[in-house]
């Protein structure tokens, strides 16, 4: 296991693309290179490092908000924030679980393909969502958001789910082609451009009007001739 | 002045293919025999191959289309070439910025790229778009065949009227050539329909397709061009139109000029496609092939396709709407008035795929069995593939071996339905100099360039190949030398030193001025005419050459 703070209050942001791969080896992961706003640095001359045990766990203790990247690609492994989060976790990321107890900032779980993501406070906007320009977004994997979450979540989802135990701003679901989304609170515009997939709300939501009503279900968009399903939760 | 010592020189125009020293001074190749080796950079190039610089025919690297492309494909950019150091950063993976184009082509052994189609009324951003290009030398071709005007003087039959007003284009664009595209088509797109054969008519004008080819080549042959003009067949990519092409080719029938071809026909492969539709889809390079190999006036150039991703972009609108219909990708369509229209798509080739595999086969076809005198290398950048992969084209012709060993992995469609896995020639160095430096040049009527002979420019490349004892097997060792220059040398600056980029200057754009050739005053009445009702106004349409970087007039005349 391998602990981390940081040594100063950040002024620009830090890039920092590690993984749980660099847990088990002190050294590596002391000259492990970052990026301070244009300037690159190793990890230990930011934060300081300490090692305990041999596990797969990186515990990062402090503020974390201005520090983006965490996790990046990783394949198993856990990551623990005991703090805020910054942005771009565990993008592209297959495997492992992050555990996030502070709030979180944009991209989380951007592009990922397998594992877990678990925020307890509120995350900002694009959860799962591709980098511009991509054409598929979460391809696989978990995301709980336990607080509150901002705009565009699960866009060009493939596959996977997003969990979201408060409410969300707009955009949810935008050209789904998979997988399933659960909003527990309020939210603003869904579904648009839909093609496939589920997405589930609990509270108020504005539908776009391109939704054949059915029985118990909407299904759309009908304007990309999608089979999208857009449920409403009953208690 | 630099000297380039015992390197094993291959240049077919003066029939050299052996030791020799080289000689550079003043930017050009000179003849001295007396030299004072003291004063000069020597390069020992002893067991290594040494030509000219490659000529790109056609690679879409600047103008409106690319720009749009990059911004519609930002993911492009997250491949990093090269970071900001002493010189330019450049990013990109099949859509590259502008040093990165510059910086990758020398590496290669390229020292210059013509853009193929740029349309009149953009022009100005196509030659800020090559200035921002380091090194190469560059020109543009400004498009044709689908501008009002140009149908109007070929439905009067006015082919002095339309050589005037070609004259008068490439001189307010410093344009370099004729550049067709779907002639007829893509105006009959703006009503809906396409041109699928030569005998279509342009709606509200009494022109065929056959009409505007013919009549431009008419006018560019009373104009005596350097270049021929420069055309992109109808029916591109659709299964059967290899029949179109044949058609086309034929049109130039008769017509001769004792320099060069009169017809030039690029990306051919994109052109060559046999059946009735896409399940039938195959190879139709045969007759293709015949033809150009009896005709002494058409060349073409290769278009071949590289698996991987590309971005497909056009002047043919109605192709690539086609094409965004069909693959559901992501598109932009600019239409350009009176002129021309483009289009942007998406791409990836992939060995899965057996459309992919036969158009990658049929390329090779081309390659293989077309004279090299009278075709070029080209992947119609970017709708092919990257440009920095001409060293896998050019292995894949010298290896045989390469060939089997990538047709394994493509789909077993093209071993019925294409003629490559038949073909058993493998192509000599001195066959890829040609297909790459001067076949090119003489194309282009560019005659500093493509060889080594006294007063050419001096475009210098070391590879680390040594052709007595080459050997086709060796494909790998054969791509990388390709691929990363030992030595390239632009107008008697040292530009590459073993792969890396070691010197940035600034390449020239070529343009022609064959206003000697012609009257202005035939064609003022229906120019003024026109711009009464364009958008721009006639002072402020076209280019001053004060506003570029280094223009070279070449004139005729």
């Amino acid at each position: 296991m391998l602990i981390i703070k940081p040594k100063i209050d950040f002024e620009v942001n830090v890039e920092a693309e590690i993984t749980p791969d660099i847990a088990t080896d002190l050294e590596y992961a002391k000259s492990f290179t970052v990026y301070y706003g244009k300037l690159e640095m190793s990890l230990a001359e930011l934060f300081e490092v300490e090692k305990e045990g041999d596990s797969k766990v990186i515990v990062l203790e402090g503020d974390f908000s201005r520090v983006k990247w965490i996790g990046k690609g990783m394949l198993d492994g856990e990551i623990i924030v005991r703090g805020n989060a910054g942005a771009n976790y565990g993008a592209f990321m297959k495997g492992g679980k992050i555990v996030i107890e502070g709030n979180a900032d944009d991209w989380i779980g951007a592009e990922m393909e397998g594992g877990e993501i678990i925020v307890k406070g509120d995350a900002k906007n694009l959860i799962g969502c591709p980098y511009w320009g991509d054409l598929e977004g979460m391809k696989g994997g978990k995301i709980v958001i336990e607080g509150n979450a901002g705009n565009y979540i699960g866009e060009k989802m493939v596959s996977g789910e997003i969990e979201v135990r408060g409410k969300a701003g707009d955009f949810i679901g935008t050209e789904m082609k998979g997988g399933l989304i659960t909003i527990h609170g309020d939210c603003g515009i869904v579904g648009g451009d839909m093609k496939a997939g589920e997405i589930r709300i609990g509270g108020i939501f504005e539908l776009v009007p391109a939704f054949r009503e059915t029985d118990d279900v909407f299904v759309g968009d009908v304007n990309v001739k999608g089979k999208g399903i857009v449920r409403v939760l009953t208690l | 002045m630099i000297l380039v010592k015992n390197g094993h020189v291959i240049d077919p125009v003066n029939g050299i293919n052996e030791e020799m020293d080289l000689f550079i001074k003043n930017g050009r190749i000179s003849s001295e025999f007396k030299i004072n080796e003291k004063e000069c950079e020597v390069i020992d190039a002893k067991g290594k191959l040494v030509v000219a610089g490659a000529i790109d025919i056609h690679a879409h690297i600047a103008a409106r289309k690319i720009n749009s492309g990059r911004a519609m494909r930002p993911e492009e950019f997250r491949r990093v070439r090269q970071k900001t150091g002493k010189f330019r950063a450049a990013v990109g993976r099949t859509l590259l910025t502008a040093p990165a184009i510059g910086y990758e082509y020398v590496k290669m052994g390229y020292t210059t790229a013509i853009e193929p189609a740029t349309p009149s009324l953009y022009t100005l951003h196509t030659h800020e778009e090559l200035d921002s290009i380091p090194i190469i030398d560059k020109a543009a071709l400004p498009l044709f065949g689908n501008w009002h005007l140009v149908f109007k003087f070929i439905a009067e039959n006015d082919i002095e009227k339309l050589a005037s007003f070609i004259s008068w284009v490439l001189e307010k664009m410093k344009g370099y050539g004729v550049k067709v595209v779907n002639p007829g088509g893509v105006e009959a797109w703006m009503y809906g329909s396409n041109a699928h054969s030569i005998d279509d008519l342009v709606p509200y004008y009494d022109v065929s397709v056959r009409d505007i080819i013919t009549g431009l080549i008419k006018a560019n042959e009373m104009l005596d061009l350097p270049h021929s003009i420069h055309i992109h067949c109808n029916n591109l990519g659709e299964p059967g139109n290899y029949e179109t092409t044949v058609d086309t080719m034929k049109l130039a029938n008769g017509i001769r000029n004792n320099r060069r071809q009169v017809l030039h026909v690029t990306h051919v492969q994109f052109n060559a496609f046999s059946g009735s539709g896409w399940k039938d889809m195959g190879s139709g390079t045969e007759e293709i092939i015949k033809l150009v190999n009896k005709s002494d006036n058409i060349t073409i150039d290769m278009g071949q396709v590289i698996f991987g991703h590309a971005t497909t972009m056009t002047a043919d609108g109605p192709f690539q709407f086609d094409l965004h219909k069909l693959l559901k990708n992501k598109w932009i369509n600019l239409d350009v008035e009176l002129e021309t229209g483009t289009g942007v798509v998406p791409l990836i080739y992939r060995p899965s795929s057996p459309v992919h595999s036969v158009m990658w086969a049929i390329a090779l076809e081309l390659g293989l069995l077309v004279n090299p005198d009278k075709n070029v290398i080209s992947t119609d950048y970017p709708n092919g593939g990257p440009f920095d992969r001409y060293p896998y084209i050019m292995t894949l012709l010298l290896s045989r071996k390469y060939r089997e060993k990538e047709m394994e992995r493509a789909h077993k469609y093209l071993q019925r339905a294409a003629n490559l896995p038949s073909i058993d020639i493998e192509r000599t160095l001195e066959d890829i100099v040609k297909m790459t430096r001067s076949s090119p040049a003489r194309i282009l009527g560019m005659h500093n360039k493509g060889h080594l002979g006294e007063g050419a420019d001096a475009d210098v490349v070391v590879y680390d190949i040594n052709p007595a004892e080459f050997n086709p097997d060796k494909y790998r060792e054969i791509e990388k030398a390709l691929s990363s220059a030992l030595f390239t040398i632009k107008g008697g600056t040292v530009v590459v030193k073993n792969g890396k980029i070691a010197g940035d200057i600034w390449g020239r754009t070529m343009w022609v001025d064959a206003t000697l050739r012609t009257t202005a005053e035939i064609i003022e009445p229906d120019l003024e005419e026109y711009f009464n009702y364009y958008t721009v106004n006639r002072e402020n349409y076209g280019v001053e050459e004060r506003w570029m970087r280094r223009a070279e007039r070449i004139e005729v005349g």
